[in-house]
């Protein structure tokens, strides 16, 4: 099972309209109302989002967690260690301008490693966000929790599909396309290849964060559709 | 320098009378008479951006050497039909003198998995059976082998490449990641719709290695993997 101990920070429901206000020319320069993060009146219609992150083949038996007003919950109780969850815009790096875009929705299938090393920190920027810190905490408080290796830094092996026609990255770039990403401890990107034309991978690293995203196209939605993806 | 041992390299005999390569072919048949053709082959296996900067090595009749030394840590090399599995269907092209398989190896990779290419390959050239070559690898195992490093990984990208007599020789463009043994589950591969494949390669028969496949959705070249949608 996983723990949801990390989420259970308090909620300062009344902060919120704290949690505001560093750039208001940025587009969703500050945290909007709680409401129009969560989809809690359609229950079922989260289950079924971050159920489109993968295959239905290993979605079928996949934990499935939802978030509501005190965090994220266990929706659906698996047997085979994946775990899916629709991530919310606090998880794109602090400068990113969708920070606190409402709509970005991220269905993530985690595998098993991933969900024991990747989730810790889902929760932790969740409860960061929940308690209506500004960027600027958020991120020292995220670096401090690295640093004293109170947040783990990715297991050998752990991935995550995204293959979600459903996945919203915001205006620029829409569903984007599916992809599959790799997480490593950081690394230099060129042992990848990442980023060099012609090269199937890219490469993500989000400050404070100490961890390498490697991504990867995929050809095909998780219904099987195909994807349209062009060359670097 | 390996040691080839030329006249006993056709006594590697296979066990498999049915297989349509039983054992293995002269020599002369794995090695490619164009050193500059064989190093732009191993190349191709990566965007010319990574390849350029690679380490490029070349089979002779003593093994692999190094044709061209480079800066960026991968190694280009052009395997042959000896790395395929020993058992099972993927070993219907151990000793296909055909297989092309061009490969670039990142750093992580070249230290850590490439070692079993030499050994693999030092044996088949000393003329030893398939069943020789897996005891010596199993002894290499124990005494030589390198620990896996985090993050290996190698591109398979190349239009040329040559893997299979069927229709489709080039078979795909993709990556491949190495990983300790581990239940192919762990990865979804292999399940309706997931673009994971788990390579039957390795396996712990007997490399106690696993490598996991993934579309690349295009060429070295930057042209479209027709094949790719599936």
């Amino acid at each position: 099972m996983i723990a949801l101990g990390v989420f259970a920070l308090v909620i300062v429901l009344g902060e919120w309209g704290q949690a505001l206000a560093q750039d208001p020319k940025a587009p969703c320069a500050t945290m909007a109302p709680l409401d129009q993060y969560l989809l809690m009146v359609d229950r079922d219609a989260e289950i079924a989002m971050a159920r489109s992150a993968a295959p239905e083949a290993i979605s079928r038996d996949a934990d499935v967690l939802v978030l509501g007003r005190h965090g994220y919950e266990t929706a659906v109780k698996g047997k085979n260690g994946f775990v899916y969850v629709v991530e919310r815009s606090w998880m794109l790096p602090y400068d990113d301008p969708e920070f606190w875009n409402p709509k970005v929705r991220f269905p993530l299938c985690l595998n098993p490693p991933a969900a024991r090393s990747h989730l810790p920190l889902t929760f932790n920027q969740t409860a960061l966000a929940f308690s209506a810190m500004s960027k600027t905490q958020m991120f020292d408080r995220t670096k401090t929790a690295f640093d004293k290796s109170e947040l783990p830094v990715p297991e050998p092996g752990s991935m995550c599909y995204m293959l979600s026609k459903q996945q919203n990255f915001g205006p620029k770039y829409g569903n984007a396309d599916p992809h599959l990403m790799f997480w490593f401890p950081q690394k230099d990107h060129k042992n990848w290849g990442a980023d060099f034309p012609g090269s199937p991978v890219d490469v993500h690293q989000y400050s404070p964060q100490p961890i390498a995203e490697f991504v990867i196209s995929a050809s095909k939605w998780s219904d099987g559709t195909a994807a349209h993806t062009n060359v670097h | 320098m390996l040691v080839v041992v030329l006249s006993t390299a056709w006594q590697a005999q296979a066990q498999d009378a049915n297989a349509q390569y039983p054992s293995m072919a002269p020599l002369d048949q794995y090695l490619m008479t164009d050193r500059n053709a064989e190093i732009a082959l191993a190349r191709s296996a990566a965007p010319e951006a990574i390849s350029r900067d690679a380490d490029v090595l070349v089979l002779g009749r003593h093994g692999y050497e190094t044709a061209v030394k480079g800066k960026n840590g991968f190694v280009c090399v052009v395997e042959r039909g000896w790395m395929s599995p020993f058992d099972g269907d993927g070993a219907v092209n151990f000793w296909n003198p055909k297989i092309r398989g061009p490969i670039c190896f990142n750093p992580p990779a070249a230290r850590s998995i490439l070692p079993m290419t030499y050994k693999r390959t030092e044996m088949v050239l000393a003329g030893q059976s398939k069943a020789q070559i897996i005891d010596g690898i199993k002894t290499f195992i124990k005494q030589g082998l390198r620990p896996l490093e985090p993050g290996a990984m190698s591109y398979m990208m190349s239009k040329e490449q040559y893997l299979t007599d069927d229709d489709h020789h080039n078979w795909m463009a993709h990556l491949m990641f190495y990983t300790p043994l581990m239940d192919g589950v762990v990865w979804g591969a292999d399940l309706s719709n997931s673009p994971v494949m788990l390579n039957p390669q390795f396996r712990g028969a007997p490399e106690p290695i696993d490598v996991f496949m993934v579309p690349a959705g295009w060429w070295s070249d930057g042209t479209a993997d027709p094949v790719r949608v599936r």
